[in-house]
């Protein structure tokens, strides 16, 4: 059988386990199916070996998963999500690849390494595009050429698409109720403005980027465009038909597939700043990671487990089926041009790959602190000034004792703020 | 007099359907499609009627594996949570030994310790006796029931000592007097622990989530949250499947609903 893989290789022609019979538990707690069949499709070549995809359920899979680790138990593989960092790096066996191949072959594996090792990396990289109606958008008489690139121009859109009868607003031309504050994570990088100061601690929220980004959107809200009372989120909203343009990231075109699935929509990239200028950045993205290998599984189990890893990460249609399913952008690179990418519209969306920041596995703090202050600002009148320094005092607050360390100084294009 | 009697069936019936009210809507809303059930125009009748949610709950969830390992469980702990109530309840009710009133007073305040504090020892201990993934490890926990000890003992104190002096006069064991007088008398309060044991135990979801590693011993219960994912919630999934997961608690209720209140009744008011 032919070695696999570009700098990463699978070479299926070794025995592994020494031919004897061996069966490892892969928890996952979505795509099963998928899963399962990455891991039968090894164990074709491997026979000995049977790997059980065991679904759970996403909310208390973190508190099993780590107390299975710190027990010294728990499955041999297990999904990541980066969120989780802290309660599974200690107990994840670093992956026995070198990691200067991994960056070589997959976007953004370098700003996993911890002292030289790698313990997950992304499988696809997700961020956030405006989602369109394209009924509402064909019968506000838009066309593609309307589609709009910058901030400005999107205002516009707004307006066009946006029907009142009298004082009652029965299309909202955009909604981003209960979403300001994904897109307050990202679109301040537009503007040059990282999430963290220099050291890479200290949060950066009471600034003029982020002022300037509340008040783009406050005032598509104050042209009519759109209202805080119509509908509780804008994606919900948008999904029923109500409102014409959205702000989501990629697991929303799986929901408007699976909720809403005769709709009619596309999406396009987020607006920049200034036309035909590539701003500092486009966006914040999040990974879906890799899965992790337990650090207390048996040596045969590991030594399955890191063989099974190589197939996993070389196996690039079944890299290309998971990127479609999660609705993330490949982090591998060999297949980031396949033409089947650009078929889904929540995909074809994404700018430059290069353009998006990770700022790391971010404390929950900044999204529950940001999306409250977007509340203070919509419903309770706050000065957007106000809100920013109350939303500053908080993050700051809550991080204090702990030792996170953004990973926005590993962006390629990254200065110092 | 009429008036008031009135008004206040009128009254008890009005917050009856407020309450029964979501369960109706959400076994319409398993006959919905998700579309319809996130729509912002809502129905409480379907505008189109799909058994789809209940079609698809087995090959999504393994439905079936999953709810017959819950009446199993269900059925199981509760036979043996409510015999031990019974025995537990006869010993405080109808023997004096030293020390019965402390011993009686731990066992209630077992009651009074909250949950979050106690899982992580006891997974440690069950995780360090090699118990993990097995049905001993739901069963062993829940087969001394300190409510039910108090349920048992609150009805058994109503129970005249002298038909239990008089049985003993006539030469019946204690055994004997336990199975055959004191047990039938306690029905009542059997058949309301009864329920009470079985929808907790139905109910049930950390810990056998926490216990249960292979698929297809898992319960019901973790079974269900399966339909929230990461992202979103297949809601006609788990309304059909939910749907169909309370009816053995119907059914228990249905069988023992005749002397449920009088046994709850009894267990509240004995002092």
């Amino acid at each position: 059988m032919p070695i696999a893989g570009v700098n990463v290789t699978y070479d299926p022609n070794t025995l592994v386990n020494d031919g004897k019979p061996i069966e490892l538990d892969w928890w996952a707690w979505t795509n099963v199916e998928q899963f399962q069949a990455i891991a039968d499709a090894y164990s074709e070549i491997h026979p000995n070996v049977v790997i059980n995809v065991v679904n759970q359920p996403w909310e208390d899979y973190w508190t099993k998963l780590p107390l299975e680790l710190q027990s010294g138990g728990g499955p041999a593989l297990f999904n990541v999500h980066n969120s989780q960092h802290e309660n599974l790096i200690a107990n994840m066996e670093p992956y026995d690849i070198d990691p200067a191949d991994l960056e070589a072959d997959y976007a953004g594996a370098a700003s996993h390494l911890i002292d030289g090792e790698t313990h997950y990396i992304d499988l696809g990289l997700m961020s956030g595009a405006i989602y369109y109606n394209t009924d509402m958008w064909e019968a506000a008489g838009l066309t593609d050429a309307d589609i709009p690139t910058t901030w400005d121009e999107f205002r516009e859109v707004a307006k066009a698409l946006t029907i009142r009868d009298g004082d009652q607003l029965r299309q909202a031309g955009f909604n981003f109720n209960s979403g300001g504050h994904t897109m307050q994570a990202g679109l301040a990088y537009q503007l040059g403005q990282n999430l963290f100061e220099a050291d890479g601690s200290t949060p950066a929220i009471d600034n003029e980027a982020n002022l300037e980004v509340i008040q783009r959107f406050v005032d598509i809200y104050a042209d009519g465009s759109g209202d805080p009372d119509f509908g509780a989120a804008g994606t919900d909203s948008f999904g029923q038909g109500l409102s014409a343009m959205t702000y989501a990231w990629g697991w929303f075109s799986g929901t408007l597939k699976n909720d809403y699935p005769d709709l009619n929509w596309s999406a396009f990239q987020t607006p920049v700043p200034e036309a035909g200028e590539t701003p500092y950045a486009l966006d914040r993205y999040n990974g879906e990671s890799t899965f992790g290998i337990n650090a207390n599984a048996s040596d045969a189990e590991k030594e399955v487990a890191q063989d099974f890893l190589r197939y996993f990460l070389t196996d690039a249609e079944s890299m290309k089926e998971l990127s479609l399913i999660f609705s993330v952008f490949p982090a591998y690179k060999p297949i980031a041009d396949d033409p089947v990418f650009a078929e889904n519209p929540a995909l074809a969306a994404f700018g430059e790959i290069d353009r998006y920041i990770w700022p790391g596995p971010i404390p929950a703090t900044f999204e529950t602190t940001t999306a409250t202050m977007w509340e203070e600002i919509l419903f309770n009148g706050v000065a957007p000034e106000e809100a920013l320094a109350a939303a500053q005092a908080t993050i700051e607050k809550d991080l204090s004792g702990k030792d996170f360390v953004s990973s926005e100084g590993l962006y390629a294009f990254y200065s110092g703020n | 007099m009429k008036v008031r009697v009135f008004a206040l069936n009128a009254g008890l019936l009005l917050v009856g359907g407020i309450v029964v009210l979501p369960f109706f809507w959400m076994i319409l809303s398993a006959f919905k499609s998700n579309s319809e059930i996130l729509s912002f125009d809502q129905s409480f009748l379907p505008r189109e009627w799909t058994l789809e949610n209940f079609v698809s709950i087995q090959t999504k969830l393994d439905f079936f594996r999953l709810f017959f390992n819950s009446v199993l469980l269900s059925v199981t702990i509760t036979a043996l949570s409510v015999y031990t109530s019974l025995v537990g309840g006869f010993v405080f009710a109808k023997y004096t030994f030293r020390g019965r009133g402390a011993l009686f007073a731990v066992i209630l305040s077992t009651m009074m310790i909250t949950w979050a504090v106690v899982i992580i020892p006891r997974y440690t201990i069950f995780r360090s006796i090699g118990l993990t993934d097995s049905y001993a490890s739901i069963i062993i926990p829940a087969v001394i029931s300190a409510f039910g000890i108090f349920m048992m003992r609150q009805s058994m104190d109503s129970i005249p000592d002298e038909i239990l002096e008089a049985a003993r006069i006539d030469g019946a064991s204690e055994w004997f007097i336990f199975h055959r007088i004191v047990a039938p008398l306690s029905v009542n309060a059997i058949s309301a622990l009864s329920i009470f044991q079985f929808l907790w135990v139905w109910e049930d979801y950390l810990w056998p989530y926490l216990m249960i590693s292979s698929e297809e011993k898992q319960v019901l219960a973790v079974g269900l949250t399966t339909f929230r994912g990461q992202y979103g919630t297949d809601y006609g999934g788990l309304f059909a499947a939910t749907t169909l997961a309370i009816v053995p608690v119907l059914v228990v209720y249905i069988l023992f609903q005749r002397r449920f209140i009088a046994g709850a009744a009894s267990a509240a008011l004995k002092g």
